[in-house]
């Protein structure tokens, strides 16, 4: 808006003919394109500003209405061009309105001087003790959440965090503002919450010392009954249906909804919570949890879906809710999985049944871990690796990022297979190994972090465990040299080098959905203890330098390991080596997806079919499987893997034959 | 009986806890021992353990009788010198 002007006396006697009031109509100023017609029935209170009123505002479903100001009480309000205020109950107090909002039926909307909108509010995530804080604002991260919450061993990095944190906080503060193309209708109440341009906010209930933030390319949305405090709202995310925050983070292109309730939580790019409730949870990215009777309580989760009736214990009657459970990026837990804290599973795990001991798997990744009748955890290492759910999670979840725009806060790398989860394969290998030699044949089961491993499964472990590493070191190198092989052999050698800038560390961390070397981890928090890394931004673009290394790094862990576990030379680029290569690549991966096709066949054998061609007989059962749940053959995912194995044959054969010409 | 056949008969009646009346021939693990997933894996690899032997996953997929165990064994065994 350009400079604003004073009413003129025409424009006066037409608004007070309109039935508008003002504590002092001095106070009240205009901006080109002011139409005091469109102005009815409001009082103005402090300072108000009002930019042109023309034209119309699109509103909720799509209708357009005037731009106007209509049964308003305005206090200290800066209006830009074009919004449309209408239907104010109490009051609009403190705030600064971008062009074209749409304010309808709103009860009160009120920002208090020196309100911060949620920014500085310490979420007590993880532990409900306390202890491990993370104060929320806008540009909050998941990894720079994470490094808060979980490295309170490095006091002084938590320190320079929460410096940063601070600044970022006051950063937030100031007067209220709604963005431009915001609509805010049917809400009852709304007091220190900022909206950032193009939000939805419909029938909300009670919003309170929050944001929303919003883009056009990814709204925010709020909707009917939702009650909020101390909140802040990331882009591109919904929170709808009588959804309850508290001190609640949600990050960006998130769903919260139907009635689920969460306090003291962090939710990070991409979650979903529904009908259940979570509680001092740090919910890393693509946490999912759908169903009623779901409860969420200080765990630490990534790439997550929990089943209906998970549940877990904090508490165990002592010292009060102090006990955390830290569940690896892509666990599952299985309908009415209940899980008492501490306790910690390896990545990708599913867990079944009721625990009512502790266990510690982490180096166990992919396993099968469920509470049988005997009361006992029993786990079988890496069973999950070549089931489709892990496939199809794999690919779904770069699929359905829903984070819209260049700004995208949570760094995420999505590889099911990465030096992070076959490291920890090779250390659970190793495990199990010294477990088998050293067991006497005599014993049945051997007790395994917590979690009991039929002895014959010891061997079951490391043969999963090997299939996936030979395949994951195999395929890095395959797909480097395929790559580069139309340049010829000198191509392929130098794709097949370390890159003298990568980072080799044999452990990797998962620092909320970012892999990484734990080199870098221990780097990236020295320069932040020194000071070097200074503000969120620099936080920030630290981490996108780790973020584009990955691949690099990757390979010089790849490189590595191969050399410790199989005495070999991936690097090497002479002919038979890349023969060899191909052969062993090909072998491990048909394997792998026959394992998997073998597993989607599982679901169209004769059990599956349970309940089918309901009052008819055996024809009528197939023939109502075939036509809910089609055939094996024609399956989709089927399909896909049958395709990937048959592409699979004529790349390799087409490499072959290059390298052979090269 | 063959030595294989009835240490095959022995690890079923103990990983799947069945009557060893029932485990004949033909009897298929999963319909007529009522060997569910998990089952069919500690099967796998108790057969492993019993002989020894490693068993190639694609191809003790294909492995549904315990008669069809006891020659796929006795393959293994064979072939393993």
């Amino acid at each position: 808006m350009t400079e604003p002007r004073a009413l003129t006396s025409k424009e006066l006697a037409t608004l007070a003919s309109q039935g508008c009031t003002a504590e002092d109509w001095t106070k009240v100023a205009v901006g080109p394109g002011f139409d005091a017609l469109r102005v009815r029935r409001t009082h103005f209170g402090g300072a108000v500003t009002i930019g042109s009123l023309a034209g119309a505002v699109r509103g909720p479903h799509g209708i357009e209405k005037p731009a106007a100001i209509e049964d308003a009480v305005l206090i200290d309000v800066r209006a830009g061009d074009d919004c449309r205020i209408a239907r104010v109950g109490v009051h609009i107090a403190g705030y600064d309105i971008g062009d074209g909002a749409c304010l309808e039926d709103v009860g009160v909307l009120h920002a208090n001087p020196g309100a911060a909108f949620g920014n500085g509010v310490a979420v007590e995530a993880l532990n409900e003790g306390g202890g491990r804080e993370v104060a929320m604002f806008n540009e909050l991260s998941a990894q720079f959440a994470y490094l808060t919450c979980l490295h309170r061993y490095r006091p002084a990095v938590i320190d320079r965090l929460a410096a940063m944190a601070k600044a970022e906080a006051a950063k937030g503060s100031g007067r209220g503002t709604i963005g431009a193309g915001a609509s805010i209708t049917s809400v009852r109440e709304m007091v220190d919450v900022c909206v950032g341009p193009h939000a939805r906010i419909a029938g909300a209930a009670s919003l309170v010392n929050g944001t929303i933030l919003s883009a056009a390319v990814a709204p925010a949305q709020v909707g009917a009954g939702v009650v909020a405090r101390d909140f802040i709202i990331g882009e591109g995310s919904s929170v709808t249906d009588g959804a309850i925050l508290a001190r609640t983070f949600v990050g960006q292109g998130c769903r919260i909804g139907k009635q689920f309730s969460a306090e003291n939580c962090l939710f990070f790019a991409n979650c979903e919570a529904f009908h259940g409730e979570a509680c001092a949870v740090f919910a890393g990215p693509y946490s999912v949890t759908h169903h009623k009777s779901s409860l969420l309580i200080a765990g630490l989760f990534s790439f997550y879906n929990a089943g209906s009736g998970t549940n877990q214990s904090n508490h165990m009657y002592k010292l009060g809710p102090v006990h955390e459970g830290k569940l690896g990026r892509g666990c599952k837990t299985g309908s009415f999985a209940y899980l008492m804290w501490p306790c910690r599973a390896g990545p990708f795990s599913v867990i079944m049944g009721k625990h009512a001991g502790n266990f510690d798997t982490w180096c166990f990744p992919f396993s099968h871990i469920e509470a049988r009748a005997d009361g006992k955890a029993h786990m079988i290492p890496g069973l999950n690796l070549t089931t489709v759910g892990t496939v199809r999670d794999g690919a779904k979840w770069p699929s359905r990022d829903r984070r819209a725009g260049a700004v995208r806060r949570d760094r995420i790398t999505f590889d099911v297979l990465s030096p992070f989860t076959v490291g920890l394969m090779m250390r659970g290998k190793a495990a199990l190994a010294q477990l088998m030699e050293t067991t006497d044949k005599a014993v049945e089961e051997v007790p395994v972090g917590g979690t009991i491993v039929k002895r014959p499964i010891l061997r079951t472990g490391q043969k999963n465990y090997r299939n996936a590493i030979e395949l994951y070191l195999y395929e890095q190198a395959f797909l480097r040299a395929e790559a580069a092989a139309a340049g010829g052999r000198e191509a392929i050698r130098e794709a097949l080098a370390v890159p003298p800038h990568a980072v080799y560390s044999a452990e990797w961390v998962d620092i909320a959905g970012l892999l990484m070397p734990a080199g870098r981890l221990r780097d990236l928090e020295h320069t932040i203890e020194q000071g070097r890394v200074a503000d969120a931004a620099a936080f920030g673009a630290a981490l996108d330098a780790i973020a584009r290394a990955y691949a690099d790094d990757a390979w010089a862990w790849v490189v590595r390991a191969f050399r410790e576990a199989a005495g070999g030379d991936l690097t090497d680029a002479s002919s038979a080596a890349l023969h060899a290569l191909a052969v062993n690549y090909l072998a491990a991966k048909r394997k792998f997806l026959r394992l998997v096709l073998a597993d989607a066949e599982r679901e169209f054998e004769a059990f599956s079919r349970t309940g089918f061609g309901m009052d008819g007989g055996d024809e009528d059962a197939a023939g109502d499987f075939a036509a809910v749940r089609g055939t094996y053959d024609r399956n989709t995912f089927v399909m896909e893997m049958q395709a990937a194995l048959d592409a699979l044959e004529r790349r390799v054969s087409a490499f072959k034959a290059r390298i052979g010409a090269a | 009986m063959t030595d294989v056949a009835s240490r095959i008969r022995a690890v079923v009646a103990r990983t799947l806890k069945v009557d060893p009346a029932r485990i004949t021939d033909d009897a298929r693990f999963v319909q007529d021992l009522g060997a569910g997933s998990i089952q069919s894996i500690e099967l796998v690899a108790a057969f492993e353990e019993e002989f020894d032997i490693e068993m190639d996953e694609e191809a003790a997929l294909g492995v549904k009788t315990v008669g069809g165990a006891v020659e796929f064994i006795a393959g293994v065994l064979r072939k393993n010198g």
